[in-house]
């Protein structure tokens, strides 16, 4: 597989500040990648270096061949996230002009602006003015403009942000079909359960260094579960009496019963069998792998960090909410 | 790094579509046509048909005799035309509509014309007993406006001074000071008169002596000679120097609030997800230079239809029109990259406003030389402003304009000073828009500006 993306040893300061530092990736096309790291690790700027909106200090980059994404811009497709329009253009003049900065005819790009515009469950907003339409509705009609001309290459940085569950679903089907279509796909995000959900590949960034670029399915493999998800029977159970058992390390409640951390190298069955012995299941599962903690097992074990755990937990804004388990 | 022309192309048909069509754009684009049109058609006419007639009674103490019979032929409004038409240089024997009280008997003739009745008084008559004439009810019939009180000497030389004796005037309250002034002006004449027939000398002698009317001028260059109105060439510098302002004014104002707009409206970085910065930049340069280009069209076709409503449309030679167009571009993309720059350095309009300070006190400069410069055109001091930028393209216009055109080396000069001062301008413009672009926070001052230049 040829790579739609190649980037070789970049490094960006800002005045005293190390922005990105010895970066290196290779994007293979039709991939999608997630790109996850705290909020200020770097990810905005790398992204911004890839479409040569900044340039690197040292290093180079590569977009499907090209030196420059200002080679290949009509083949990218970019959703910032400090994103706008025009507030007196109408929704359709603003993506009909957007898809034809990036080579699509006029028809072309009105055409495919109205469908993704109905996909996204806006079909009639394409007369209106953008000043006219709610912070949703607009983050959508952004999402199409990234999109209007049928990008190689298509670039997302926290593209979820502020929208509600239903645009969110809306959104991710709509990259979905993207991917289908042989898109590669760039996704930055510090709410790492989004990036375990789309992401083939996750590359984290933390403080302007890489410090993991693994397949998901490696992840999983690799890192070992250690979170069991129990929802009690009895309501009235006492779940902090779970904290005896040999193994548990930590016992955290929640409104539908307890999450379950286990020390390393715990036995995940057993724990399981012990569990259940001793409170009464209406549900109990292994949780799948969590970025979360591979990103701070990395960063504690390179001790890159100076924060402690709980200071990076606080940097991954949204995990506790919206891990996601199997 | 290569540009793409079509993706410019794009840019600039969007700025320059957003723009025409703004509510705000429009209104400006009327108003000084709309002023035009106010201060040379519709504010003479309304002056003249709303004057109030202006007619009342003068009392005349004389005690020489000789002034009151004079006056009786000074100030009636036959005279007092004749009179405003020699000072304005005209032929007042030229054939003219028939004076009206309250009334001029052309429409540049100036403030109405008074009809004054005169009262002649015993040249014995002590003035203090008639003040009270002066002072009458707001509505009262006839009107009673003066008291001219001739002095006994005033057609005796005095011996030890050699000057005459004057006169003293009385006025009352609903007098106003167009028709005082004529007043004086009719007693000063009546004055002057019975001086002359005391000394034995024909007034009318004298008055035909004193009649050099102003000749059209002709201009003699190496092309010819041509006609040429004075009035015009007194303010075509001034005109074509207003022409530039405006244009790069409101096409330069477009080019800092448009990119400041974007700037705040996060639109920025998506744009430039499809376009370079550079090509961006360029595309709102040419959007905006569109749009000064049809603001000064619509100027120019204003200006050459008033000048025809005046016969004199044609005296305006169309190289003028080419230069001042070219003048236009030169001053736009100095200025206009200026506040490109300005745009997308700071965050919002208001941040705006310390650079364009200066900006601006440049332009009104370079603007407010025209005069001037219009009226010495060669002048030493003209053809070194016309050297230095970047006032240089407002000096060297009011100086084609005027009625001694500089020769074709310095135009050609000027020319290419403005083209590199543009070229030096545009390049470090580029450099700090291509970094300013996405710099949030606090406003840059100068020295920040030069270090993103450098940066870039």
């Amino acid at each position: 597989m040829t790579a739609a993306l190649e980037i070789q040893g970049i490094r960006k300061v800002f005045g005293d500040k190390v922005a990105i530092e010895s970066l290196d990736l290779a994007i293979p096309t039709g991939a999608t990648y997630g790109l996850i790291g705290p909020s200020g690790a770097g990810k905005t700027t790398a992204i911004r270096m890839i479409m040569s909106i900044l340039f690197p200090d040292r290093g180079s980059i590569s977009v499907f061949g090209k030196g420059s994404a200002l080679e290949a811009k009509d083949r990218i497709g970019y959703l910032p996230e400090e994103r706008g329009s025009y507030r007196k253009m109408t929704v359709g003049a603003f993506l009909t002009y957007m898809g034809c900065l990036k080579g699509k005819t006029r028809a072309q790009a009105f055409g495919r602006a109205d469908r993704l515009l109905g996909r996204l469950g806006l079909p009639d907003v394409i007369a209106k003015k953008c000043e006219d339409l709610s912070k949703g509705m607009l983050q959508r009609v952004q999402f199409v403009a990234s999109i209007v001309n049928e990008p190689d290459l298509l670039i997302l940085d926290e593209p979820f942000g502020g929208l509600d569950p239903v645009s969110v679903r809306l959104l991710k089907e709509v990259i979905a079909e993207e991917q289908h279509r042989g898109a590669t796909i760039i996704f930055s995000t510090h709410v790492m359960a989004h990036a375990e959900e789309l992401c083939q590949q996750i590359v984290m960034i933390h403080q302007g260094r890489k410090v993991l670029d693994e397949p998901m399915s490696g992840l999983r493999r690799q890192y070992d579960t250690r979170h069991i998800l129990l929802e009690p029977l009895d309501a009235a159970a006492n779940l902090l009496s779970l904290q005896t058992i040999p193994g548990i390390e930590n016992v955290k409640l929640n409104d539908q019963g307890c999450e379950i951390r286990l020390a390393p190298g715990t036995d995940p069955g057993g724990a399981v069998r012990a569990i259940a012995a001793l409170v009464a299941p209406a549900r109990i599962e292994l949780a799948r792998i969590r970025l979360e903690d591979v990103f701070i097992r990395l960063v504690g074990a390179s001790g890159a960090a100076a924060e402690s755990q709980d200071a990076l937990r606080t940097h991954l804004q949204g995990l506790s909410n919206t891990g996601a388990t199997s | 790094m290569s540009v793409s022309l079509r993706r410019i192309g794009l840019v600039a048909a969007r700025d320059y579509k957003a723009t025409i069509t703004s509510r705000g754009f429009l209104v400006g684009l009327l108003i000084m046509p709309a002023l035009a049109v106010i201060l040379l058609v519709l504010i003479p006419r309304i002056l003249n048909s709303r004057s109030p007639d202006i007619a009342g009674q003068v009392m005349v103490i004389d005690p020489t005799g000789k002034v009151a019979p004079q006056l009786t032929q000074t100030a009636t409004p036959t005279a007092i035309l004749q009179r405003r038409s020699m000072e304005a240089g005209q032929n007042p024997a030229a054939p003219a509509a028939p004076a009206q009280p309250g009334r001029p008997a052309t429409a540049a003739a100036g403030p109405p014309v008074p009809n004054f009745s005169l009262v002649p008084l015993p040249g014995d008559t002590d003035v203090s007993d008639h003040k009270s004439w002066l002072i009458q009810p707001r509505d009262a019939i006839p009107q009673h406006l003066a008291i001219v009180v001739v002095r006994p000497d005033a057609l005796v030389r005095r011996a030890n001074s050699g000057a005459f004796g004057n006169f003293d005037l009385y006025t009352s309250t609903r007098i106003d000071d167009n028709t005082e002034t004529t007043l004086r002006d009719s007693v000063r004449a009546a004055l002057i008169s019975a001086r002359l027939r005391d000394a034995g000398v024909d007034p009318a002698a004298v008055a035909s002596a004193q009649q050099v009317m102003q000749p059209e001028s002709t201009v003699v260059t190496a092309a010819g000679a041509h006609s040429g109105s004075r009035g015009l060439a007194r303010f075509l510098p001034f005109a074509c120097g207003i022409l530039i302002f405006m244009g790069v004014m409101t096409a330069g104002m477009g080019l800092m609030t448009s990119t400041v707009e974007e700037k705040s409206n996060r639109v920025i970085e998506v744009l430039l997800a499809a376009v370079s910065p550079l090509e961006l930049m360029y595309g709102k340069l040419l959007g905006q230079l569109g749009l000064g280009l049809t603001l000064t069209a619509v100027y120019l076709l204003v200006s050459v239809y008033t000048l025809g409503q005046f016969s004199l449309a044609g005296m305006l030679d169309p190289m003028l029109i080419v230069y001042v167009i070219v003048f236009f571009v030169a001053t736009y993309l100095v200025f206009g990259s200026l506040m490109l720059t300005i745009g997308s350095a700071v965050n919002q309009m208001a941040e705006a406003q310390s650079f364009q300070g200066p900006l601006i006190i440049l332009l009104v400069a370079g603007y407010s030389l025209t005069p001037v410069i219009g009226a010495a055109p060669n002048s030493s001091f003209s053809v070194a402003m016309s050297f230095i930028p970047p006032v240089n393209t407002f000096a060297m216009i009011a100086r084609i304009a005027s009625s001694a055109p500089p020769p074709a080396w310095q135009i050609w000069t000027t020319l290419l000073v403005s083209c590199v001062a543009a070229g030096l301008v545009v390049w470090f413009a580029a450099k700090v828009f291509k970094v300013a672009l996405l710099m949030h926070g606090k406003p840059p001052n100068i020295a920040t500006l030069i270090k993103w230049a450098r940066m870039a």
